[in-house]
């Protein structure tokens, strides 16, 4: 029997639906009804995957951390870098001196709405998401393009991956039901997770993109196409699969679903000054839409900028000149006169020329080895190599930590005691005359048959190589340069065949452990310690490391081990490079770090400034 | 005619296998493997990477699975660093796009270029032939790269400062769909590939302009010519009615050879316009060693060339009655 709603209650209804509907529209939208769109560049081809667990660089990780959400992310406007809670309630405890880790979720976190939910709902997120999330780090299917981060990390997580891909060479899959020893489930809210061992680091990778967490029901029905259709818990949504664009661009949406969250008050003094502070309290995220542009050239992108359909951009090599005073290194007069502002962003970074330990001429720990490997950072000048390529807005510093990092020389040079950065020519002469090269009248070694050093192709390493030689020259040392494409230098200072070779690091986290890894011995090739270093008493400092709390002792720990490979000098180092963005002033609340991407939830538009293009 | 496109066709088999053999063995100096795998990969987990790749099978078995799957028109196999896209799904997206700047770049100058040439060969040795073959020279000599660069800067960023971007057809770069998909419309080839095709058009012009040119003087130094001049013929007639007809055979194998490279797009013009056409997804799949997108599109590009020469072969027959084919 069919029912009609009495005339009356009807309209009555019809009235409180339809006013309800433009009172959410009146929150959401602008004044003027205009969706808010930020228009953000990236100098990449784009991402190669949306999937956290497939995903390692920074252009995966800027999307993703729109979309997914990881139990612990950086404070924004907080420096030195500072962690909170996002998934979770509160910070997790730690007990057994940081061998014991329990967590608690927030009870208001929610997955996309997406056709794998029943009737397309997204579901809450509970504990089983979060052990399931990590557990695909395990799965073959995935290339363990990330299990570094977990690798003999938590109680029987190793042992589980071992037994699993065993049982998928044989054919079986992937049994995602088994338990791992270190991971408990207390009910929907609550789990802990037991490590191998102490690890301060556990909770830097926790807010790391990798770790985001992701439903199983999305990955089992979505299969391959999840990697192009992400569902997560973040504040923006991809509507579909045909919002990414290889080589051009993605979109995301707003999250018409995302939770109450708020612009943070926690902030530093100068942050007042740059109006970072006046969105404080307000809902999240700030603006409707964002559209990611991929730009493999500089030059499209520089354009854009200048004409105003770009948000923010960094700044390209070729546009220092144009936007920079070399003089002063901030913005020239007609670009602050159109109120565009620069932020100089310090980068972790190490940038470094290493030598292969194991090769017969640059290679070995005997007095004359190393008294050559020092010769070559002697005869390096970082600083005229910083003026220019990087128009003197680099740092050149002694060792392999970054600034702003525990171990860092944090004096006025970024030099330590035992110092071998250049360019100082005559102790250069000394330590090759130890070396056993003869010094002739001119300055320069006697008979030095050139080094092979591999660098990538461009314009950029051509300088650099240019410079090198320069430099090295002047001491009588020689290089001979082999341009070689990234896969390319990969695969053979993988195989151990480079000599000498060009290199950097960009820190996964902000602590020092980080960058020390590069040297720790059973990382040697195809692992990430290029260099092949092997030093048992290094080794032995480096598995200390891992364990010992945040505190001065192990700052000093750290210092050690740095100037341990100051001493015996694997590498030829060390610049971290300083990125320059230059921001529209219809964008709010930006602070730019290459830290963590977590940001674009606050960032808000004034698209009714005039200037503002489309 | 059909039984020389089928000998043809049968001859040209084994250059097609040689092809996919030589690229496939020229993609496995370099390991694909090691760059996919976690910082530190224990060698079991190089094994079991290599395995779900498929690279741990025989060298022969993976040149007759690729072989199969070309002849059945089989390119579902999933690209390494696209996930959850068949080759396939790039081909067909990516294709029309570099279609849209390389088929009318071919066209207008194929015939803007035979105009060019005919009007040079018309005023040869005189001041118009030489201005034309001047500009001819240096738009040879000026880079590519300078053209887009250039382009990009006074053909779109300088008049939308000047006039509004609401106010100039060009956008510095991007792309729209112009018949399928979200927001497809004919427009969109105005906006976003009528720039490239003009960059392109230019840069071609040159070297077109000259070899028609060269086509077109050897052409008139034939008996005929002479013949049709001394029984009072029109000069204009000679030249634009015999002459070009007689001059079509150089001129068709000219654009005939291009064809192929079509569907590779220009690949700079690609990256700098942000078109991810065939061309700029097969310079991505190489820098990242994506075995299956390198050998699809390699397979395909290889067919293409092949059916391409053949077609040029089957076309000089029709177009000159003095062609036999055999």
């Amino acid at each position: 029997m069919i029912t009609r709603t009495p005339s009356k209650r009807r309209n009555w209804l019809s009235f409180a639906g339809v006013g309800a509907l433009v009172l959410v529209g009146a929150l959401a939208a602008p004044a003027n009804g205009e969706e808010k769109v930020i228009r953000i560049p990236m100098t990449t081809a784009g991402p190669g995957d949306l999937d956290p667990v497939q995903g390692s660089t920074t252009y995966e990780n800027r999307v993703c951390s729109t979309f997914y959400e990881t139990l612990l992310e950086y404070e924004y406007l907080v420096r030195p870098f500072k962690l909170r809670p996002l998934l979770l309630e509160e910070m997790p405890t730690v007990e057994q001196d940081g061998k014991l880790w329990k967590f608690k979720l927030r009870d208001d976190v929610y997955f996309h709405d997406a056709e794998c939910f029943p009737g397309g709902k997204g579901r809450k997120m509970v504990s089983a998401d979060v052990v399931y999330s990590w557990k695909r780090l395990a799965d073959p299917e995935y290339t363990f393009e990330n299990w570094w981060l977990v690798d003999e990390l938590i109680k029987g997580f190793t042992e589980y991956k071992d037994a699993q891909s065993a049982l998928v060479s044989s054919g079986a899959a992937f049994d995602y039901d088994v338990s791992v020893e270190g991971m408990r489930i207390i009910n929907d809210r609550e789990f802990e997770i037991e490590l191998t061992e102490p690890n301060q680091q556990f909770a830097w990778k926790l807010a790391m993109f990798q770790f985001s967490i992701v439903p199983r029901e999305a990955v089992e029905q979505f299969g391959t196409e999840f990697t192009r259709r992400p569902v997560g818990t973040g504040p923006f949504v991809v509507e579909n699969k045909d919002a990414w664009v290889v080589g051009s661009g993605l979109t995301v949406v707003k999250n018409p679903n995302y939770r109450e969250a708020f612009y943070p008050s926690e902030h530093m003094p100068e942050d007042v000054k740059a109006g970072l502070t006046e969105a404080a309290g307000q809902r999240l995220p700030m603006v409707d839409r964002i559209e990611f542009g991929f730009y493999v050239e500089a030059q499209p992108m520089w354009l854009k900028f200048k004409e105003n359909s770009l948000d923010y951009t960094t700044v390209p090599q070729f546009g220092f000149e144009e936007a920079v005073s070399r003089r002063t290194k901030n913005l020239k007069r007609d670009w602050r006169a159109k109120k565009i502002t620069m932020d100089k962003v310090p980068l972790l970074d190490f940038i470094f020329r290493s030598f292969n330990m194991e090769d017969e001429r640059v290679g070995g720990y005997t007095e004359e080895a190393k008294a050559l490997r020092r010769a070559f950072n002697l005869a390096m000048d970082w600083d005229e190599m910083n003026e220019a390529l990087y128009f003197g807005m680099a740092l050149a510093y002694d060792g392999p930590i970054p600034p702003g990092l525990d171990g860092h020389p944090d004096n006025e040079e970024h030099r330590v005691s035992n110092s071998t950065r250049g360019p100082n020519y005559e102790k250069a002469r000394e330590e090759l005359r130890t070396a056993g090269y003869k010094i002739g009248d001119d300055g320069k070694a006697i008979d030095f048959e050139p080094i092979r050093f591999y660098t990538s192709t461009g314009q950029e390493s051509i300088r650099i190589v240019d410079l090198l030689q320069r430099n090295f020259e002047t001491v009588g040392i020689q290089i001979n340069p082999v341009f070689v494409d990234f896969p390319t230098l990969m695969d053979v200072t993988n195989r151990k065949n480079a000599p000498m070779f060009s290199f950097a690091w960009g820190s996964d986290y902000p602590d020092a452990e980080n960058n020390l890894q590069l040297y720790y011995g059973p990382y040697e090739s195809p692992g990430s310690n290029h260099s092949n270093y092997d030093n048992p008493e290094y080794d032995e400092m480096y598995e200390q490391l891992r364990t010992m709390p945040i505190g001065p002792e192990r700052t000093v720990h750290i210092e050690k081990m740095r100037d341990i490979l100051i001493e015996d000098a694997p590498f030829c180092g060390s610049l971290a490079r300083t990125r320059v963005y230059l921001t529209h002033p219809w964008v709010k609340n930006f602070k730019p770090t290459e830290t963590f991407y977590t940001y674009f939830k606050y960032l808000d538009v004034d698209m009714d400034h005039p200037a503002r293009g489309e | 005619m059909w039984g020389f496109i089928a000998r043809k066709l049968i001859y040209n088999v084994p250059v097609y296998l040689g092809i996919i053999l030589i690229v496939m063995l020229a993609l496995r100096v370099q390991d694909p493997v090691l760059p996919q795998l976690s910082k530190n990969p224990s060698p079991a987990e190089i094994a079991s990477v290599r395995e779900n790749l498929g690279l741990d099978r025989p060298f022969v078995i993976q040149y007759l699975d690729l072989l199969k799957n070309v002849v059945t028109f089989n390119f579902e196999e999933e690209s390494w660093t696209q996930g959850g896209k068949s080759v396939g799904e790039m081909l067909k997206d990516s294709i029309p796009m570099s279609l849209a700047i390389t088929v009318p770049t071919l066209g207008l100058s194929a015939i803007i270029g035979v105009c060019i040439a005919l009007v040079a060969a018309y005023f040869r040795g005189r001041a118009v032939d030489k201005i034309l073959m001047i500009f001819a020279v240096l738009g040879m000599s000026i880079s590519y790269l300078v053209y887009i660069i250039f382009g990009q800067f006074f053909g779109a960023f300088l008049p939308r400062q000047a006039f509004g971007g609401e106010n100039w057809p060009f956008e510095i770069n991007g792309y729209g769909a112009l018949f399928l998909g979200e927001g497809a419309s004919p427009m969109n080839w105005v906006s976003y590939y009528m720039l490239p095709v003009i960059i392109g058009l230019i840069v071609s012009l040159g070297y077109d302009t000259r070899f028609y040119r060269a086509v077109m003087v050897e052409e008139s130094t034939r008996d005929y010519i002479t013949t049709a001049l001394a029984k009072g013929a029109g000069k204009r007639k000679v030249i634009f009615v015999h002459m070009l007809k007689n001059a079509m055979i150089p001129i068709i194998t000219r654009v005939m050879a291009t064809l192929p490279f079509l569907i590779t797009g220009a690949v700079l013009m690609e990256i700098y316009f942000n078109i991810p056409g065939m061309g700029f997804q097969l310079i991505n799949a190489l820098r990242a060693l994506d075995f299956p997108v390198i050998q699809g599109f390699v397979a395909v590009l290889a067919a293409m060339f092949i059916l391409t020469v053949i077609a040029t072969d089957v076309l000089y027959a029709l177009v000159d009655p003095r062609v036999r084919l055999s």
